[in-house]
């Protein structure tokens, strides 16, 4: 499974504002929902319902906010770059700016775990995020995370 | 005369200074160090290039015997009581029981190999019987390796109490060697010995620990004296139990451990004055064990003795390991790195020199052969053992990054104590946390000035930080002031997500798609790590649960888990793999099925 299965440039965004992190994951979450065609009040509860068993900001500035969802026929994904970091109860207790957003299919199997251990792995690489957080363009940013591998050379 | 004993102080002190040079040599490639220390020893011997007569036994034996007790006292010093404590019965299995599996195994190999009689076959199992403390140590250190507490101590505690065993089963085999025909030694007798031995060695070392606190807490000296105080006693103790007929190893050891761990006068600058006695100890132990060899006469054992060197690192100490180990709460791969540390060391050349100094028909074969075995054994074991532990993922990144933390020794005893800190310039403090209260500099030096703490403004990176703190503060201020923790590996490692450990195992079933088992409904994911894990749990512990890992991230100083990590099929998401070559691969990939395996046995 590669990022561009998970992502469509639609759902690329650079400059996002959000004050909180719990606006964030509604607004981030009613923008995919109403591309994918779910429903976004399903959406945010999942992602909220994930988010109360711990948090889903893995440290150094990275979220990776995920979900199952009923109704869903694929995995779908959404990378937002914030125009300025927010709080979000992260690992190592920094604000967040890059999020990476996946709702899955409620029967995704072992696909799911591949999805996101593949999102996890790609924004480990602290280069990686710094060229994200670089760049003001959603095409821009969209390249980046789809190929990675020529990106990171 | 006089010229001979200036020439004789020449020779000797300039091979030590040399032999620590090498040290340098010895970091920067990694070889294990008390190696070249044996390789300067061979090097100025009698085949080589200083071509040094030494051929001593007795002398030999003697040096060794006060280096290896001050080593035995030292290392039981720096051993602390709570690791003592976490690690104890699983060291002492080895140091007991793994020590007779392991003589008995290379005794038979031996027997069965080589054809020597059963006895002489023994004591070969019983000279390369017990693992060298300080190669391992320093190996570990050297490649920066942190492996968790419990395994930490495990071994440290095994190296450290494992040589009494094996000094005791060596004299007790070569005099039932050396015996004349007819005296009869019959199995309840070495028994009760070994009792006595034990016994003693434990008494008299418990004892002798609490008069060396007293002497050194009591006698007001010179400061400089206590050091001289504190290794006399513990020398003085060695010879006395040793001629009581207990066992002077355990005794140094025992009371090492009690005096290193209640307060002590002058306690630092007591340390760092071991830290040299054990390093001088080291050096000159190789040093003259390596004098004391004749490579020349090598040539004959050598096939044999490599024979034996692998039967010892992939049989014997594999099989010694895992039959007691497998009773405790270790995973399949700490058990497989405590297999691989078993690095022999000085103590099985001190020992090869026992039946010389008897006089055993064959000794200075089995002295060459045991040499052979040891450089090997440092050699295969001391190099990969970095790799080793990278490899089988029993490495711990360090809980925090580099501190340069200086106790200062204060003359008389109180409950408070100084430390100095430099901060680091990536430290919390560094980047602008405030300091709490209870960990507010009194003094700073900057700049090469002195300055009292509300002169000096912000503090800045590089700043020396004088401290009065309660003892034991240490941890928390070191948090403060030190670098960040080096965290490359730390998903690997803890794994992708947190969650809290109260989170239900049932949603995070539902999440990552894992079946849950009848009665689970209301478990959480710290109780379900701690029904998996029976001993203490300890950061880095984990659990399978089908595709996913629960692991410890955080523990608190009780070990009740305060933070849970969630690895999503970590083996599938190991960025590099460390060894390339295919069937290596290939057993890699066997034991993670087979650890899968067991994970879903649990369920």
């Amino acid at each position: 499974m590669e990022i561009e299965d998970l992502l469509n440039p639609d759902n690329v965004l650079a400059g996002f504002r959000a004050s909180s992190k719990k606006q964030a994951l509604q607004a981030l979450s009613r923008h995919l929902a109403e591309k994918v065609g779910v429903d976004c009040r399903d959406a945010f509860d999942g992602l909220m319902e994930r988010e109360r068993l711990g948090s889903t900001g893995v440290g150094h500035g990275v979220a990776i906010p995920h979900a199952r969802l009923k109704g869903l026929d694929r995995i779908v994904g959404l990378f937002a770059q914030l125009a300025e970091p927010i709080p979000f109860d992260s690992v190592d207790d920094q604000p967040v700016d890059l999020i990476f957003m996946l709702l899955v299919p409620e029967e995704a199997g072992a696909d799911h775990l591949k999805a996101l251990a593949k999102v996890s792995r790609l924004l480990r690489d602290d280069r990686m995020c710094e060229k994200l957080r670089a760049t003001h363009k959603a095409p821009a940013l969209f390249a980046m995370l789809s190929q990675p591998a020529s990106n990171a050379a | 005369m006089i010229d001979a004993i200036n020439i004789g102080i020449l020779v000797v002190s300039l091979l030590i200074v040399i032999a620590v040079f090498t040290s340098l040599f010895s970091s920067r490639f990694g070889a294990p160090l008390l190696l070249v220390f044996l390789g300067v020893g061979l090097l100025a011997g009698e085949d080589g290039l200083l071509g040094i007569q030494f051929d001593n036994a007795a002398t030999a034996y003697f040096i060794g015997s006060i280096a290896l007790a001050l080593i035995l006292f030292d290392s039981g010093f720096e051993t602390k009581l709570a690791s003592f404590k976490i690690a104890a019965t699983p060291a002492i299995t080895l140091a007991t029981a793994g020590v007779l599996l392991t003589t008995g195994i290379m005794g038979a190999a031996v027997h069965y190999l080589f054809d020597l009689p059963w006895l002489l076959a023994l004591l070969c199992g019983a000279i390369v019987s017990s693992t060298d403390a300080a190669a391992v140590f320093f190996l570990l250190r050297l490649g920066g390796i942190h492996l968790r507490d419990r395994m930490q101590s495990t071994i440290e505690v095994e190296s450290g109490s494992n040589d009494p065993m094996a000094i005791f089963l060596t004299v007790m085999l070569v005099e039932l060697i050396a015996a004349p025909a007819g005296e009869a030694h019959t199995a309840w007798s070495f028994v009760q010995i070994l009792f006595q031995q034990i016994g003693f060695g434990i008494a008299l070392g418990v004892g002798g620990g609490l008069v060396i606190v007293e002497l050194v807490n009591r006698v007001k000296l010179d400061a400089a004296l206590y050091p001289i105080v504190l290794l006399g006693s513990a020398l003085a103790l060695f010879g006395l139990v040793g001629t009581l007929g207990g066992s002077a190893f355990l005794a140094v050891y025992v009371a090492g451990l009690y005096a290193g761990n209640v307060p002590l006068r002058n306690a630092g600058s007591l340390r760092r004055f071991q830290r040299v006695t054990t390093w001088l100890a080291q050096i000159g132990m190789f040093l003259t064990l390596g004098l004391l060899a004749t490579p020349s006469e090598f040539g004959v054992v050598l096939i044999p003795a490599l024979v034996l060197t692998i039967i010892l690192i992939f049989v014997a100490r594999p099989v010694a390991v895992w039959s007691c180990m497998w009773f405790f709460d270790f995973s399949r791969a700490d058990i497989t790195f405590m297999s691989w540390v078993g690095l022999r060391g000085a103590v099985s050349i001190l020992l090869a020199i026992v039946p010389l100094l008897a006089g055993i028909e064959g000794a200075q074969m089995v002295f060459n052969a045991t040499f052979i075995v040891v450089m090997a054994s440092l050699a295969i074991q001391g190099w990969s053992i970095g790799p080793v532990a990278r490899w089988l993922k029993v490495t711990v990144p360090p809980r925090e990054g580099p501190v340069e933390r200086i106790d200062l020794p204060l003359p008389v005893e109180t409950d408070q104590e100084i430390l100095v800190y430099k901060v680091h310039p990536q430290s919390r403090v560094a980047k602008g946390e405030t300091i709490p209260r209870w960990a507010m500099p009194s003094l700073i030096l900057r700049d090469r000035q002195l300055l009292q703490s509300h002169m000096a403004g912000n503090i800045k990176a590089g700043d020396h930080l004088y401290v009065v703190t309660a003892p034991g503060r240490a941890g928390l201020l070191d948090q403060l002031f030190a670098g960040p923790a080096a965290d490359d590996h730390d998903r690997d490692l803890f794994g992708d997500f947190i969650l809290s450990p109260e989170a239900l195992l049932a949603d995070v079933a539902r999440l990552y798609g894992f079946p849950l088992k009848k009665g689970d409904e209301e478990m959480t994911v710290a109780g379900a790590i701690k029904r998996e894990h029976h001993g203490l749990l300890e950061r880095a512990d984990r659990v399978a649960y089908g595709p996913v890992d629960l692991i410890v991230r955080q523990v608190d100083e009780r070990h009740r888990i305060t933070e849970v990590g969630l690895s999503l099929d970590a083996d599938d998401l190991s960025p590099k793999p460390i060894v390339k070559d295919g069937l290596l691969d290939r057993l890699k990939a066997n034991l993670t099925a087979r650890r899968k395996q067991r994970g879903s046995e649990d369920k």
